[in-house]
């Protein structure tokens, strides 16, 4: 009797390690599996990552050329009638009205002019390009204006670019 | 692992970049620049300035603010503003604290680690200082590199094995020539040498005392006194530069530049780029002696050097590349913005030292061709476009040529033609099965499906049947190098003859399909046509049949146009009839729809019949929700 029982045991524990066998086996099959098929689905999402990033980048230069496309058209017409206008004998009316309808596209751009002469200077929309030393003056006071500097909307598209006066010590 | 960024601190404009997807990409301040001035001020109420802003009020704020720090580190001199001192490696923070704050608005996460780039002649000192400086921003400094190691890492030059290298730095302000050595991945300087005081601001000084004289010559008047006429000359002299690069010659007009006497004077000078060479010619010849004494101190003869990168906004011009091959006896490379190729360098350094650059990263192929498959007259219709990268899947849905076709056959084709046979044929098959149907109804899905080793598996699935046929097409994606060239070259040369050919077989098909529709139709609705119409379709029809038996394009065209106009005209008066029917009857909404569904969808003529159908209903929708 005692010598029956390890026997007995020995035949369970086979039978159970077998069946853990067959067990991790398939499991480790079907991980392999996964692991393939993860390992594909990882590389397509990179591979149509890329691809993505691509068709960004032609239709970024799409887009520019389409941007670029609106100023020159813009810029065509007006080319012509100035054209028109300089073979005018008496052309101040034809550019007066030329002017008005580029004021009319400039603004409707959103494109605010800064009106900077007199005002104290401001690094966030005034470029200094020197300074003149007055002993009657406020210090920092803008003296003249030499290239017109302009807003899109609230952004800064070009600094006016100006002198600046400096009290004399 | 956070990303680290790589930093070109300059002596007059710094920059940052880092990498993204194994690429580099620059950083844009928060203004909107890749680059900003290496400027720090305080101002009057204690306000501190860092880059443009910085720059713009530098001559209103003297005592306030300071430039080219770059050049005081390593030592001991103090800056003083307003009251307060700080040492180089402080100021120096500053800028790199902007560098850090916008990065992290760039990327929208937090930065801490940097590799920082310093010109290869600072001493232990100037490195040293170079790194406290980081540390004082909040970063924690990786590696500092040199510039020039940056800018031949940006070119991967680490990777094709032992190799001298001259770097070629002509910046807005100083000259300098480095000549380096890898093997293994690791550079080292053999020699430097330069010029502090040469860089671009002398050329357009010089280029402006030209344009100004001629001016002079003329009117007498000297346009560098008054600070409005100089800025305009200045600003002339930048966009003659960068125009004579690309044309030979430029007019330089500003008009009302000047008044003399109460009269308008215009500027109006020819320059040739012959003339802008000889104007700039002797600053270009002063670089000449720094680039031969590096030689020389690296023991070097110009054939020794294996590559030269140009590094600096001054390089783009042509002349001075034309110097620096005369130097080196080679053509330099700059194919990556100079501007830009010293923070690409640094990045990508930093890149390699956070693990986005591994050496083992997935390098996934690329289509390097043109997958289409064979359609109706010949014509190559393209699933994948070359330079696709693989693997990937594209399919879409095609239907047959004739009536009661049973069969399709799939020529799948690699190449830029767009006709088939002048294309490569990588393999064909059929699908057979397809139930009888007027041409235009059966829905054949095609599908390409390239694996990541490039073998291909292109498919053919009738969606009515659920029938389905495959083959296997290995090596898509492995083709010579000579034979990719071959290929495009032709495509290239042959660009307008095959656009002209497949123009041809458009028409063809077209005025096809037309003739298929026509009868169709003629026979459908032949009890609603006047018997006035329908002579005319009949004659048309007729015509364009006898035109496609020959072979005279424009024939096929005319006659196309025709049988489009009787048949609009015939259509017409069947919808006013139908109108007035509907206004009758109402509640009949999409009757007329339906009657449209068999026919094929593929020709200009449906689509526009459609077109009309879908507005009129639109223009009904739109009136009876007025």
């Amino acid at each position: 009797m005692p010598t029956k029982k390890p026997t007995d045991t020995k035949k369970n524990t086979q039978e159970t390690a077998h069946h853990t066998i067959k067990k991790l086996e398939e499991e480790n099959t079907q991980l392999h599996q996964e692991i393939i098929d993860k390992n594909d689905k990882y590389l397509r999402t990179l591979a149509d990552f890329q691809n993505y990033q691509k068709r960004m980048e032609k239709e970024l230069q799409a887009q520019k050329e389409d941007t670029k496309k609106k100023y020159l058209l813009e810029l065509l017409d007006l080319t012509e009638l100035l054209k028109k206008a300089y073979e005018d004998s008496d052309p101040k009316s034809g550019l007066k009205l030329i002017l008005e309808n580029l004021d009319k596209f400039l603004e409707k751009e959103g494109i605010i002019y800064i009106d900077c002469k007199g005002k104290p200077f401001n690094y966030q929309l005034h470029n200094a390009v020197s300074t003149i030393e007055q002993s009657e003056c406020v210090d920092g006071t803008i003296l003249d204006e030499i290239k017109k500097g302009y807003l899109v909307g609230e952004k800064l598209l070009r600094p006016a670019r100006v002198i600046v006066a400096k009290k004399k010590p | 692992m956070s990303k680290i960024i790589g930093i070109d601190l300059g002596t007059t404009n710094s920059e940052a970049a880092y990498i993204e997807a194994g690429k580099p990409v620059v950083i844009k301040s928060v203004e909107g620049q890749p680059y900003f001035p290496s400027v720090v001020a305080f101002t009057k109420t204690g306000e501190m300035l860092v880059g443009e802003a910085a720059k713009r009020q530098a001559v209103t704020n003297t005592e306030g603010t300071v430039q080219r720090i770059k050049r005081k580190m390593g030592t001991n001199e103090k800056v003083n503003l307003r009251g307060k001192t700080y040492t180089p490696q402080q100021i120096s923070a500053f800028i790199l604290q902007k560098i850090k704050k916008d990065a992290e608005d760039f990327l929208g996460e937090k930065i801490t680690d940097a590799v920082i780039t310093v010109p290869a002649y600072f001493n232990d000192d100037q490195r040293q200082a170079t790194k406290d400086a980081g540390a004082i921003a909040g970063f924690n400094v990786k590696r500092i590199i040199n510039e020039p190691t940056a800018a031949a890492l940006a070119y991967g030059l680490d990777k094709e094995g032992d190799q001298k290298i001259a770097v070629y730095d002509f910046g807005g302000g100083t000259l300098d020539v480095t000549i380096m050595e890898v093997g293994g991945g690791v550079f080292e300087v053999l020699s430097t040498s330069g010029d502090t005081q040469l860089g671009g601001s002398d050329m357009d000084r010089a280029l402006v005392d030209y344009i100004a004289e001629e001016f002079k010559k003329r009117h007498g008047v000297d346009l560098r006194k008054e600070p409005k006429t100089l800025q305009r000359v200045l600003e002339a002299a930048e966009t003659a530069k960068i125009e004579l690069s690309s044309t030979l010659q430029t007019d330089i007009n500003l008009p009302y530049i000047y008044v003399v006497t109460g009269e308008p004077k215009h500027l109006e000078v020819k320059l040739t780029r012959t003339k802008l060479e000889e104007i700039i010619s002797p600053i270009v010849q002063r670089s000449e002696k720094p680039c031969r004494q590096a030689l020389q101190d690296a023991k070097l003869k110009p054939q020794d050097i294996d590559h030269v990168v140009l590094v600096g906004g001054v390089t783009r011009m042509q002349m001075v590349q034309k110097k620096v091959e005369e130097i080196f006896k080679q053509k330099p490379k700059r194919e990556v913005d100079p501007m830009e190729c010293v923070a690409i360098g640094a990045a990508i350094q930093a890149g390699v030292l956070s693990g986005e650059i591994d050496k083992d990263i997935v390098l996934l192929d690329v289509t390097p061709l043109t997958l289409s498959i064979e359609t109706l007259g010949g014509v190559a219709t393209p699933l994948i476009d070359r330079n696709t990268t693989v693997p990937t899947r594209k399919s879409k849905v095609f239907s047959t040529a004739a009536d009661n076709q049973t069969s399709v056959e799939i020529n799948v084709l690699q190449g830029e033609r767009p006709m088939a046979a002048d294309n490569k044929s990588l393999g064909r098959f059929h699908l057979d099965g397809i139930l009888p149907a007027p041409r235009g109804i059966p829905q054949i899905e095609v599908s390409f499906d390239i694996d990541v080793n490039g073998i291909m598996n292109v498919s053919a699935k009738d969606l009515g049947t659920g029938k389905e046929q495959s083959i296997r097409i290995t090596g898509s994606t492995k083709l010579s190098d000579s034979e990719i060239e071959r290929m495009r070259k032709e495509a290239k040369e042959h660009e307008d003859e095959d656009k002209k050919r497949k123009e041809k077989i458009e028409i063809r098909n077209t005025a096809d399909s037309l003739v298929h529709s026509t009868e169709k139709t003629l026979e459908e609705l032949k009890d609603k046509f006047s018997s006035d119409d329908k002579e005319n379709l009949e004659k048309a029809l007729k015509e364009l049949r006898e035109a496609l038996t020959g072979d005279d394009t424009d024939k096929i065209k005319e006659k196309t146009d025709s049988l489009t106009q009787a048949f609009q005209k015939a259509s017409a008066t069947i919808y006013q009839q139908a109108a007035q029917h509907y206004q009758q009857q109402p509640g009949q909404d999409g009757a007329q729809g339906d009657a449209w569904q068999g026919h094929p969808s593929d020709d200009d003529s449906t689509i526009n019949a459609d077109y009309k159908v879908k507005g009129e209903k639109k223009k009904k929708k739109d009136e009876d929700t007025e």
